[in-house]
């Protein structure tokens, strides 16, 4: 039977590499033979065969020096995003404080601008009260320590004093006695 | 040392292990990311973070997997996704070669094979990703069909259709490129 450039089309591969059965090798011949077209095609790709061959490479020198430090890449990798900020939410922020920043030092928007500083004005009060808070705190914190150092020192030197005194009394009770 | 105990020494961090790795599979894995993008320089890069991925995932390895099977499937996947993902800039590097960087042949003959080489690998780039992969496994790195199938689970008539379409669309572009 009688085959056409279709069907050879799809059979030269397995015929180039020997995988067709007896009868289909014959088919495929016997149309090589009468058609330039698929012979031409036949030939080319078995030029492409070889020449496929030759495209393996040696892995470059310095690719295998990467692929080598791999895993101290990766470990380093790993330490450092410990501490991770993501960059879109820096960006974000960048950004909505440049934005503000048009507001507090132009006049584009009175409104706008006066609000920003009466923000800026109470986030200054709050710094401040929060400073005067601070130094309250510290201040009662020293003295609440020194007021407890200072019991607990005087109230030792008063034990000592008692047992002194006590101590004194039996030895002169003794010497009498003696 | 075969490669179950190449994987565990591997996973706990045995520096030489990883080494041995690397001196058996850095090739395979290369010449897979060269042929496809057909550019050395992607081709490094791509190999690299293929073999970044399988540091990353040895632990999730499990080792009654053929191991050659998940690296091909890893390879074949981060290639086909870059190309995708960058598929504008690197047909345009294409078409900029096609038409400025294919040396004139010379008489040297180590720089006419190199320029058919670099000829070949454009014209391979040019095909379907899909195809460009299982004809780089078959053809170039001398896999049976029957292993390309089994490690992309599917059919080895398929694989062998995508063969003979991928050797013909091949054949096809240069005899195009002739006349």
């Amino acid at each position: 039977m009688i085959i056409q450039c279709k069907e050879t089309e799809s059979l030269l591969s397995s015929y180039l590499e020997n995988e067709l059965s007896p009868d289909d090798t014959e088919r495929v011949a016997r149309h090589l033979a009468v058609c330039p077209h698929c012979l031409a095609l036949k030939e080319k790709l078995e030029e492409i065969l070889l020449k496929l061959a030759d495209l393996q490479e040696e892995v470059p020198f310095f690719l295998k020096n990467r692929l080598f430090n791999i895993p101290e890449i990766s470990e380093k990798k790993k330490s450092a995003s410990i501490i991770y900020f993501p960059k879109w939410l820096a960006a974000a922020v960048g950004t909505v404080i440049l934005f503000l920043n048009l507001f507090y030092f132009t006049n584009m928007f009175p409104l706008a601008n006066r609000e920003m500083h009466s923000l800026v004005g109470s986030i200054e009060t709050f710094v401040v009260q929060t400073g005067g808070w601070f130094e309250k705190i510290k201040e009662s914190k020293d003295l609440l320590l020194f007021t407890f150092f200072n019991k607990k020192t005087s109230a030792s030197k008063d034990d000592k004093l008692s047992t002194d005194f006590n101590l004194n009394k039996s030895l002169s009770k003794g010497g009498n006695n003696g | 040392m075969d490669i179950t105990e190449i994987l565990s020494r591997c996973k706990n961090g045995d520096r030489e292990a990883w080494n041995m790795l690397i001196n058996s599979y850095s090739k395979a894995v290369y010449n897979i990311a060269l042929n496809f993008f057909a550019d050395r320089d992607i081709a490094a890069d791509v190999t690299q973070d293929i073999f970044l991925k399988v540091y990353h995932n040895l632990e999730k390895f499990k080792e009654e997997k053929n191991f050659t099977a998940w690296l091909f499937t890893i390879s074949r996947n981060y290639c086909i996704d870059y190309w995708r993902k960058n598929k504008k800039y690197l047909m345009n590097n294409q078409e900029l070669d096609e038409k400025v960087s294919v040396p004139a042949p010379t008489p040297e003959d180590n720089l006419v094979r190199e320029s058919e080489i670099s000829r070949l690998r454009k014209k391979i780039a040019q095909l379907e990703p899909d195809l460009r992969v299982i004809l780089i496994l078959r053809d170039i790195q001398d896999l049976s069909y029957q292993e390309i199938a089994s490690r992309f689970s599917i059919p080895e008539g398929t694989v062998k259709s995508r063969i003979n379409r991928a050797r013909l669309k091949l054949a096809q572009s240069f005899a195009l490129g002739e006349s």
